[in-house]
């Protein structure tokens, strides 16, 4: 180990590196009594430097052209060495992400988190959920299969409902007034750089939030108590917290490998979970196969647009909610983060979850 | 309670030496695919190529052989003139027959019908017969 | 509801927009005219929706000529309409398309008969109501009408486990494509293997049945023997992946536990 030490030392000669070390990750103190949802930001961004590993990878040999892109994936598929498993990582790997994003929410949600002048901290949040979901939308065209083509044109028609500019919507989005090759062009030109370059900007900013407020600590225990905050600008100090490093880096690091062994364990024993039949029958504009609908996690937009008897209706729901969910810390605004002491909102957001759930099993069997 | 026979520190130590273990061999798993899936494949590019003598195939005739696992005939329409194709009628995948004395392919499936550069004739086949690139080197001719 | 109502319109759309298939009405005047006539006139009207024929896009005129776009001129020879064949035609007749079949009937026994009633294609298959050609074709009932029905049988009980084995096959296949595997050579080769294995019936040679019979189950061995390195390559891949998921999920709980070593210290702090 001497050598690394000599190579610390050339660095931080040059760099100061050590100061930063021990101000930023050994200095770092957390509150004690964090759980394991403040695990879910680092198993998040390990996730999103997977897809972009893998993307990377798949970026190689895939040909973003309708005539050639069905054809392509298959080969990645099948012939190029271990192409199966970096195409099956990044397919799975985007619906582990999902699951997580929700998840971060929640535990957000239920700690009021957001409270505490996290305004900033929320409102990137809750774009870069936004993007995440724009990034699976774009991704679910590439491979060009009868399941991409069409889940991609019943959820581009949505738009179409907004009066006055609904048509406009859905052919700024589809690059022409029905999918085809130019909308490949334009979710592929996004998915890989456009929205991943906004999306590494606004991690940077929404961990520069994150850190330079300071960890809430959870809003549960006897001696709790909420904070009364001066008027000036404070960052929450934890003087008898742990240190970030190593004593918490370890926690990310377990739940990290229990994340990336649940998406392992769906790449290897479930491959086909979220993988049906249309997926592997190349894109046929002439002949819709039966039973298409979007993936799980946007069965709850679709089923909402169907339950309404118009669209603009179920448009209109679901921008509401959507707002509404935006604007919470500036509609919440008292100090009390305890859930026992919000009854209203933890009813809210009980019944919130549970109606996305039903909903989402609705629309799966509907 | 019993006190902990072990310092934390202790345990801690040979808990990181497994743990470091561990990830050694979880970053050979993940290395390997990596390394193979970037290495070149040998051949890849130029893929497989097919040589047979030129006088395999007379003028007039065609001759069928496997190109990359799928049946594909080369002939020589005119003294001089080779053309190679793939053999899988485009209609529903079997195999097209030469017919010398009508200079055409015949698929005997559902009656498509081939010019010998591979266009459809007649029949259901909806595109034409796939053509391979073929050059005359000496007195072999190379497909692919 | 709205959804699914935007979902066939979306679709009338491109169908009214893209061109058509081929150039003939949903409707052609061969069913409109026909279809109002009675006995064996209208009869193939009723008859050929739902054969393979049609399933396929394969319309009146595609067999027996003529416009199917044009009343006045839909039956004229100028353009290209034959009629019905007569009875010894019609291996001719339906030999046009179906080459290879034809080839091998004429040098059979039916074939040679055919001009004294010999059965020919449509005995068997029908005429317009034509159904994908299945063993049931090859029956007692219909196969003893001019002679005994062992030969027959014969022929049936080698085709029989053949058969079986081409529907294993094509499952097995159907199951790979589920899992990512490219099945599009595969089964063309299956296609084109079950093709020659069916024509071959038709020369109802009972010793050429079974010589070729011999060679596709050798043939389909051979697929087969393709089928289960795809199977061993997948129980190797799981393998393999369950001991990435084992090794992960023992690497998370050694680091739970480094985390309770540095909790201990916390707590005695």
């Amino acid at each position: 180990m001497a050598i690394v030490n000599q190579l610390v030392e050339f660095v931080d000669r040059r760099l100061g590196v050590r100061e930063i070390f021990d101000k930023e990750l050994r200095g770092y103190l957390l509150p004690r009594k964090v759980n394991a949802w403040y695990t879910l930001g680092a198993v998040l961004l390990t996730l999103f430097g997977l897809q972009i590993l893998t993307g990377v990878l798949l970026l190689m040999y895939y040909v973003p052209h309708a005539d050639q892109a069905f054809a392509s994936v298959q080969r990645i598929t099948n012939e190029v060495p271990y192409g199966w498993l970096f195409r099956m990582l990044h397919a799975v790997g985007a619906n582990v992400i999902v699951i997580a994003l929700l998840l971060h929410m929640l535990s957000v949600l239920f700690m009021a988190s957001y409270k505490g002048r996290r305004e900033f901290t929320w409102l990137t949040g809750f774009i870069l959920f936004n993007l995440a979901m724009g990034l699976c939308l774009t991704g679910y065209l590439l491979p060009w299969s009868q399941l991409s083509f069409w889940a991609t044109t019943v959820a581009t028609e949505a738009p179409g409902a907004i009066p006055v500019v609904g048509d406009l919507a859905v052919e700024f989005l589809r690059g022409g007034a029905t999918v085809g090759n130019q909308t490949l062009g334009r979710f592929f030109a996004l998915h890989v750089v456009g929205m991943p370059l906004i999306l590494l900007g606004l991690i940077g900013i929404h961990l520069f939030c994150v850190k330079r407020r300071g960890i809430s600590p959870p809003p549960f225990g006897a001696d709790y108590r909420a904070v009364e905050l001066p008027d000036h600008f404070t960052y929450e100090k934890h003087p008898h917290g742990i240190p970030f490093f190593p004593n918490y880096v370890v926690k990310d690091g377990a739940v990290i490998c229990f994340f990336l062994a649940l998406l392992l364990g769906i790449v290897f024993f479930a491959p086909g979970l979220f993988f049906p039949e249309s997926a592997f029958e190349p894109a046929d504009p002439f002949v819709t196969p039966p039973g298409i609908k979007p993936e799980w996690y946007f069965l709850w937009a679709y089923q909402t647009l169907k339950i309404f008897p118009s669209e603009l209706i179920g448009l209109g729901v679901q921008g509401a909610f959507m707002t509404l969910l935006a604007l919470l810390p500036f509609l919440d605004r008292g100090p009390e983060r305890r859930p026992a002491k919000r009854p209203i909102f933890v009813t809210v957001f009980c019944l919130s979850l549970l109606i996305f759930l039903a909903i989402s099993i609705w629309g799966h069997y509907s | 309670m019993e006190p902990q026979a072990t310092p934390p520190a202790q345990r801690r130590a040979f808990l990181l030496m497994f743990a470091g273990g561990l990830g050694g061999l979880l970053a050979m798993a993940a290395g390997w695919p990596l390394l193979r899936f970037l290495a070149p494949v040998a051949g890849a590019g130029e893929d497989q190529q097919v040589t047979l003598p030129r006088s395999t195939v007379k003028a007039g005739a065609a001759h069928f052989f496997q190109f990359r696992g799928k049946p594909a005939v080369v002939l020589q329409p005119k003294p001089g003139e080779y053309l190679a194709l793939s053999a899988v009628c485009t209609h529903l995948g079997c195999v097209v027959q030469w017919q010398e004395g009508k200079g055409e392919f015949l698929c005997p499936c559902h009656g498509g019908r081939f010019a010998p550069n591979g266009a459809v004739l007649a029949g259901p086949p909806p595109r034409p017969l796939e053509n391979l690139p073929v050059a005359i080197v000496g007195d072999q001719l190379r497909i692919g | 509801m709205t959804g699914r109502i935007l979902i066939l319109v979306v679709a009338a759309g491109l169908l009214a927009v893209a061109p058509a298939r081929s150039e003939v009405p949903a409707e052609t005047v061969c069913i409109q005219c026909h279809g109002g006539q009675p006995g064996q006139l209208g009869a193939p009207v009723k008859d050929w929706p739902g054969s393979v024929h049609q399933r396929n896009g394969i319309s009146c005129h595609d067999c027996h000529g003529g416009d199917p776009t044009d009343f006045a001129n839909a039956m004229s020879p100028e353009r290209g309409f034959i009629g019905a064949p007569a009875y010894e035609q019609v291996p001719e007749f339906c030999g046009r398309c179906h080459v290879g079949v034809l080839a091998d009937y004429q040098e059979s026994a039916h074939g040679r008969k055919v001009a004294a009633g010999g059965a020919q294609c449509v005995i068997c298959h029908g005429s317009h109501a034509v159904q994908e050609a299945s063993l049931d074709l090859i029956n007692e009932r219909d196969c003893s009408r001019c002679h005994e029905y062992g030969r027959a049988a014969e022929i049936k009980t080698a085709l029989t486990e053949t058969d079986a084995r081409f529907a294993t096959v094509s499952s097995q296949f159907e199951r790979l494509k589920r899992l990512g595997v490219n099945t599009e050579s595969l089964n063309g080769k299956l296609f084109d293997l079950r093709n020659r294995f069916h024509r071959v019936f038709h020369s109802v040679e009972v010793e050429k049945v079974r010589a070729e019979t011999g060679g596709v189950q050798a043939e389909l061995a051979e697929i087969q023997v393709q089928v289960d390195q795809f199977d061993r390559q997948f129980a190797q891949r799981r393998l393999w992946g369950g001991a990435a998921v084992g090794l992960l999920l023992l690497l998370g709980v050694v680091l739970v536990q480094v985390r309770h070593t540095y909790a201990e210290e916390e707590r005695g702090e």
